[in-house]
């Protein structure tokens, strides 16, 4: 007797649904390991110790940081995308399970980002 | 500069032994941190749930790749490991230190002792899948008969080739565990995900072990957004560890095979005795 979950993960778009995510999760985790290497290596370069304490988190300091190469725009943009990724992988599986039909899969999917979202709003409405 | 390249050789050192024993680098950063560099507890957990995230993520693709990671079951669980890490990321700015530093050196204390009897299953399975794992197209289907009908169907879209789930109820319970310890330690949820899919669900190892690994990103980044927001991640602090348990935990994973375990795993028990004492006596302070 196979079970009904092999039958599935046998068809072909569900196997191009996982080799996506995959790429997703590797080209994420590689973009982030590169902007933290950069955020680090202006670090090194400014003489700013690991134990000093960095700025605090704002999103809108980030693009003049980028531009002026302080190390906190390449550091915090590379957190963002370290974070981010797992939210993206789930929205990809969402789109590919809604495309598909599975609206079991997409209802999972879509209250896991709901549930990203949730952390989001409470951490901000609680440091607001 | 000379703090950088410690805190990156430390991270090094701590992607190196986790991903050697198949544990989350989490169990040894937050120790690292806490002990060597004298960080506040809450940002060594923000920090080791950002490493974690980052060594999961690229070997959680390659999983994927090779379709050892049950993506449907991985994310049917990690529902509830997202809503018990929303919970713990949430309560650990609540707790006091000292409570957090005595329930990590119990942590400690059982992995040491975990590690230190004879191996039936994978420790954590943070990391790796154990290669040794068995073969899941050669299990059997068990019998359902113990499960709600009404779960049934569901329940068969989330099992694999050759294997059968069950008793998703342990799994969702196991999976809030999982969160709620990942977020107030900075683990990775592996102690907890791997035996309950395995020895309750009827999961075999090694895709237990990968669904683990698939499952870290969303259970550390619904309490690392939490930790972000709230201050509680440095990024001067962060990058060196992470850049550097990256770069231990790819290594490890490639010279596992070179090297003696045993060796390895039983010096690893004493350091882990080592530092449960020295959180034990940092809570105790």
């Amino acid at each position: 007797m196979t079970p009904a979950g092999a039958d599935r993960r046998a068809d072909p778009s569900e196997t191009r649904l996982e080799h996506s995510i995959a790429r997703l999760l590797t080209g994420g985790s590689y973009a982030a390991i590169a902007l933290l290497a950069v955020g680090f290596g202006l670090m090194l370069v400014n003489g700013i110790g690991p134990l000093t304490r960095g700025p605090g988190f704002d999103v809108t300091t980030i693009p003049g940081d980028l531009l002026a190469l302080r190390p906190a725009g390449f550091l915090w943009l590379g957190l963002i995308v370290v974070l981010a990724t797992p939210a993206s992988r789930v929205m990809a599986a969402l789109i590919g399970y809604a495309r598909r039909g599975e609206r079991r899969m997409s209802l999972v999917a879509a209250l896991i980002l709901l549930v990203i979202a949730l952390s989001v709003v409470v951490a901000t409405g609680l440091e607001g | 500069m000379t703090d950088g390249l410690l805190l990156l050789g430390g991270g090094v050192a701590a992607g190196v032994f986790g991903s050697l024993l198949g544990l989350g680098g989490g169990i040894l950063i937050v120790p690292l941190l806490t002990l060597a560099f004298g960080l506040p507890l809450i940002e060594a957990v923000g920090v080791s749930l950002v490493c974690v995230i980052m060594t999961s993520g690229a070997a959680a693709g390659v999983y994927l790749e090779r379709r050892v990671a049950n993506l449907r079951l991985g994310m049917t669980l990690e529902l509830f490991t997202a809503i018990g890490a929303l919970v713990g990321g949430l309560v650990a700015f609540l707790l006091p230190e000292h409570l957090l530093e005595l329930i990590f050196a119990g942590l400690l204390a059982y992995v040491a002792v975990t590690m230190a009897r004879p191996r039936e299953t994978a420790p954590a399975g943070a990391s790796a899948p154990a290669a040794d794992g068995p073969d899941p197209a050669t299990l059997e289907p068990v019998s359902t008969d113990d499960e709600p009908s009404s779960d049934r169907p569901f329940i068969e879209t989330l099992s694999g080739p050759g294997y059968r789930v069950h008793r998703l109820g342990w799994g969702v319970v196991g999976s809030l565990g999982a969160g709620l310890a990942s977020a107030l330690l900075g683990i990775g949820g592996g102690l907890i995900k791997v035996p309950t899919m395995h020895v309750i669900m009827g999961v075999p190892l090694r895709v237990a072990t990968a669904t683990s690994n698939l499952m870290i990103g969303i259970t550390a980044s619904a309490s690392a957004i939490i930790y972000l927001i709230r201050g509680g991640i440095d990024p001067y602090a962060a990058a060196p560890t992470a850049i550097g348990v990256f770069i231990g935990a790819s290594f490890g994973s490639r010279a596992a095979h070179r090297i003696d375990l045993r060796i390895l795993r039983g010096l690893f028990v004493v350091i882990l005795l080592y530092t449960a004492w020295q959180m034990l006596q940092r809570a105790m302070a």
